[in-house]
């Protein structure tokens, strides 16, 4: 039956080719969204990407398609992979835009039943097909229309087979035996541009060196302010052979008391110095040579001592950014639910003074025996809610955060968006927030990055701090979790929240890896409990990790399937933590 | 005999007797609409004890729950809160979304959730021993929305917790079916509509269907509505304002109920 069926359709196609419903035409790119929300209530693995087919061959060689001559010929035919279902740009081969729209959603349900390889094509087909027509009547209705339409067409032709497979199903993907392969060769070209990476910075550190191809007009316009803003919070100082002085260097609780330096005599000749420099020169400065936190070894249930180092860092020479312009709207239309929640107000009652007097402490008045023993609080108030969050935002910009979603957008890129949209949210509400981002090579080397601190306005050197945020090298996740939550500890406010934007993968160059890692941000994440902190990550990695609830427990995370959404959710999931 | 209809999950009801037997308090944990609130309206009935409900809300004062002066022509009286009604007379006092309440108010239930089980009202001067029947359940929905709100551990170990889902798709057929009246054939498709949109995440959806939002559907199918626009009616538009979010709920819907 199903390979009379693929025939019918092969010639029904064959037929058609020539007339496609032009002005009917649905495209991919319109519905993807839906589609992929679609494919999550069909069951489908939550991470998996939706996405374009190219033209390609049919690798099956064992099935009764082998008879049909489209074999070795190309087609954009529905496919998947462990990291992608990709269906065709366009359909228009129905006279109805509703039927080529359900011919995408059929394929999406297909695939979530499926798991086709060249020599179980039919079967899986076949059966999935089964299932959908039993368990909705929709697909039923839509399945009988399509095959109505495939024997009404065809039976009258009895040439030969040809042209084209069945649209209907789900096909085996490309040689899926190279895989292996392909993702350890990725492996080690990440290894070497980590590496690559740190001797760069090095070489930056260690000569200052400056881009002379650069255009040097026009930086005047922006540069003394950026500068005296950095000038405010770090005390540059720098001996003449380029070491960095010792005075500079600060500990774990300094760095969110960053402020004023207090060699301000400096202050006047470093701006001198400073404006020597070409523009756009944005440096990434260490703040002191570092200090030392302990880590967790789960094979012997001890600290290691004093074993990671963290170095603070701030990028200097940033250029002030203005919002960018494609986030204004969303950020207008969250702000507006803002306004909302900054009007709710809370009772407070028992007061001495106060706009209105409260019935109950006054009756319980008028019936005491002894009036003059009895309290005078007799009021009661509305207020705005004060809220009295301290949220720091501590942002993993590891090697992974260079994965591209689209051609034209990283990891992240959106990430950098996120913390935009969030940061116009909490100025709003008038939170106490600080932001860092970190990334790490081994143990030695935990670069622990300001891109504002909790004493810092939001202003547009901020923005155009998080403009600049680059993607480093590793995720040793627990010490920078250890780090931030050491500058939690330090605010005063009543909660306290350590909002981590990750792909809540530890892992590092040494030993951090697999296990170790995860049981060391394990205790790193009960020690800030113990803090009175709470964690909350968000995750933005494509594959859902199993460990992520013993991390961060059941409620501690949300993974997002689609990283493009983060600007959007942060502030939800925000508010959502927060109220 | 009983009156009020509830299908166990699992061991709940047991759980809940021994605790009642043990004088210790019940912490019900759980998603809205899953049937927490019909399981003590339940066990009030099995245990023949008066149930006193309290929603909680960040306006509720401890006043609202222990109780205040009135006034009538012979002057002022004291009138006692749901909770101090249930303390006297051995009821169960269910306090509905226990975090929602501000932590001023909730103070008040500490003396009675330990071993001393007494309640102490100040405006008065009285000191209350809880009756033996006296038994204090609270609920909250531990959603991640609730993280910073959530209940502090050193409260919640002074409670036998009982954690409530969503039935498994044969019970939850089951209640919809001797809720609304309806046939097998609806609940089934309803259950699995439920089920699918289940699969979706916090970020996706706000909260996730509940049972009660399926009962509400089969009402509204036998009500005559066709099944398409009763699920758009109450499940649909309940769970999402977004409309790419909608439309594809709208799309799953009549996959399993047609439009027309
Ligand atoms: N186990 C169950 N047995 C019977 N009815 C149930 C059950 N679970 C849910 N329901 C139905 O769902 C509705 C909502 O349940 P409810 O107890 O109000 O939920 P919750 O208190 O958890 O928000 C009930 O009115 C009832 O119709
Ligand atoms: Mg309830």
């Amino acid at each position: 039956m199903e390979e009379f069926i693929g025939k019918v359709w092969a010639k029904f196609v064959t037929k058609k080719t020539s007339k496609v419903y032009e002005s009917e035409r649905v495209y991919f790119t319109d519905i993807r969204k839906s589609l992929k929300i679609f494919h999550r209530l069909m069951g489908g693995e939550k991470a998996k990407d939706l996405q374009v087919t190219d033209k390609r061959a049919l690798n099956t060689s064992r099935t009764f398609l082998q008879k049909i001559s489209f074999l070795g010929k190309e087609f954009y035919l529905p496919w998947q992979d462990e990291k992608a279902l990709y269906l065709p740009a366009s359909i228009a081969l129905f006279a109805h835009k509703e039927e080529n729209k359900m011919l995408y959603f059929w394929l999406v349900a297909m695939a979530t039943k499926v798991k086709v390889t060249s020599s179980n094509l039919v079967e899986q087909n076949t059966e999935a097909t089964h299932y959908l027509v039993d368990r909705y009547s929709g697909f039923k209705i839509f399945y009988e229309q399509m095959s109505a339409l495939l024997f009404s067409k065809s039976l009258q032709d009895k040439d030969v087979l040809s042209s084209q497979p069945f649209g209907m199903w789900i096909y085996p993907a490309l040689n899926s035996k190279n895989k292996a392969n392909d993702t350890s060769e990725e492996e080690e070209l990440q290894k070497e541009q980590a590496k690559e990476k740190t001797d760069t910075l090095e070489m930056k550190k260690q000569s200052r060196q400056i881009d002379d191809k650069k255009e040097t007009d026009g930086f005047l316009s922006f540069l003394p302010e950026s500068l005296m803003n950095i000038m405010e919070q770090v005390n540059v100082d720098r001996s003449e052979d380029d070491r960095f002085d010792e005075n500079a260097l600060y500990h774990a609780e300094d760095l969110d008391e960053i402020t004023l330096g207090q060699k301000s005599a400096n202050l006047a000749s470093r701006i001198k110095m400073d404006l020597d420099l070409q523009p756009d020169m944005s440096e990434i400065y260490p703040l002191g040579k570092g200090h030392f936190l302990d880590e967790w070894d789960y094979r012997t249930l001890s600290y290691l001592k004093n074993y990671v180092c963290i170095k603070p860092q701030i990028t200097l020479h940033v250029i002030p950014t203005p919002l960018p312009k494609k986030l204004k709207k969303m950020i207008s239309k969250i702000q507006g639910a803002l306004d909302l929640l900054v009007l709710e107000r809370v009772k407070n009652d028992a007061l001495p003074y106060g706009d209105e007097i409260n019935m109950d402490t006054w009756i319980d008045y008028c019936g005491h025996q002894n009036k003059s023993t009895h309290h005078q609080k007799f009021y009661e108030s509305y207020e705005k809610q004060t809220r009295d969050i301290a949220t720091l935002i501590l942002a993993d910009v590891s090697l992974s955060t260079e994965a591209a979603i689209t051609q034209d957008i990283r990891v992240i890129d959106v990430i950098k968006e996120g913390l935009m949209v969030i940061c116009e949210s909490l100025q709003k509400l008038k939170d106490d927030f600080a932001i860092y981002t970190f990334s790490s090579y081994k143990n030695t080397k935990v670069y622990f990055h300001i891109v504002k601190n909790f004493k810092e306005p939001y202003t547009d050197l901020i923005r155009g701090r998080i403009d600049i945020i680059k993607p480093g090298y590793y995720t040793r996740l627990g010490a920078a979790v250890r780090e931030g939550a050491n500058i939690l500890d330090k605010q005063k406010n009543a909660k306290k929240l350590l909002l981590i934007i990750s792909d809540g993968k530890p892992n590092d160059l040494d030993r951090y890896d697999g296990r170790y890692g995860i049981e060391d941000t394990k205790k790193a994440i009960q020690e800030v409990r113990k803090k009175g902190i709470t964690p909350f990550c968000i995750t933005v990695d494509v594959q859902a990790k199993e460990y992520l609830s013993y991390l961060f427990g059941k409620n501690g995370y949300v993974v997002l399937k689609d990283s493009k959404k983060l600007p959007k959710v942060l502030p939800e999931i925000y508010l959502n933590l927060t109220t | 005999m009983s009156e009020i209809f509830y299908v166990p999950q699992t061991n709940e009801v047991e759980l809940f007797e021994a605790a009642a037997a043990m004088h210790l308090p019940i912490l019900l944990k759980g998603p809205t609409g899953c049937g927490k609130t019909r399981f003590i309206e339940f066990m009030g009935e099995k245990l023949s004890r008066k149930v006193y409900t309290v929603i909680c809300h960040d306006d509720l004062s401890a006043a609202d729950l222990i109780g205040r002066h009135l006034i009538d022509e012979s002057g002022t009286y004291w009138q006692d809160g749901p909770l101090t009604k249930a303390v006297r007379e051995g009821a169960i006092c269910y306090l509905d979304e226990i975090i929602e309440a501000r932590k001023d108010t909730t103070v008040v239930l500490h003396s009675l959730a330990d071993y001393r089980r007494i309640l102490p009202i100040d405006r008065t001067g009285e000191l209350i021993s809880a009756h033996p029947d006296f038994m204090l359940v609270v609920s909250y929905n531990p959603g991640y929305q609730n993280i910073l709100k959530g209940m502090k551990p050193s409260t919640k170990q002074r409670f036998i917790s009982l954690d409530f889902n969503y039935p498994t798709p044969e019970i939850e057929e089951q209640i919809v079916i001797t809720e609304s009246g309806i046939e097998s054939e609806r609940a089934k498709k309803l259950v699995s509509i439920a089920t699918e949109i289940r699969q979706l995440s916090d970020t996706d959806i706000q909260e996730a269907v509940s049972t009660r939002l399926l009962v509400y559907a089969a009402k509204l199918m036998l009500k005559g509505f066709n099944p398409y626009e009763a699920c758009v009616h109450t499940i649909v538009q309940s769970l999402s304002d977004e409309q790419d979010v909608i439309e594809v709920l709208e799309t799953l819907i009549s996959l399993h109920f047609l439009k027309r």
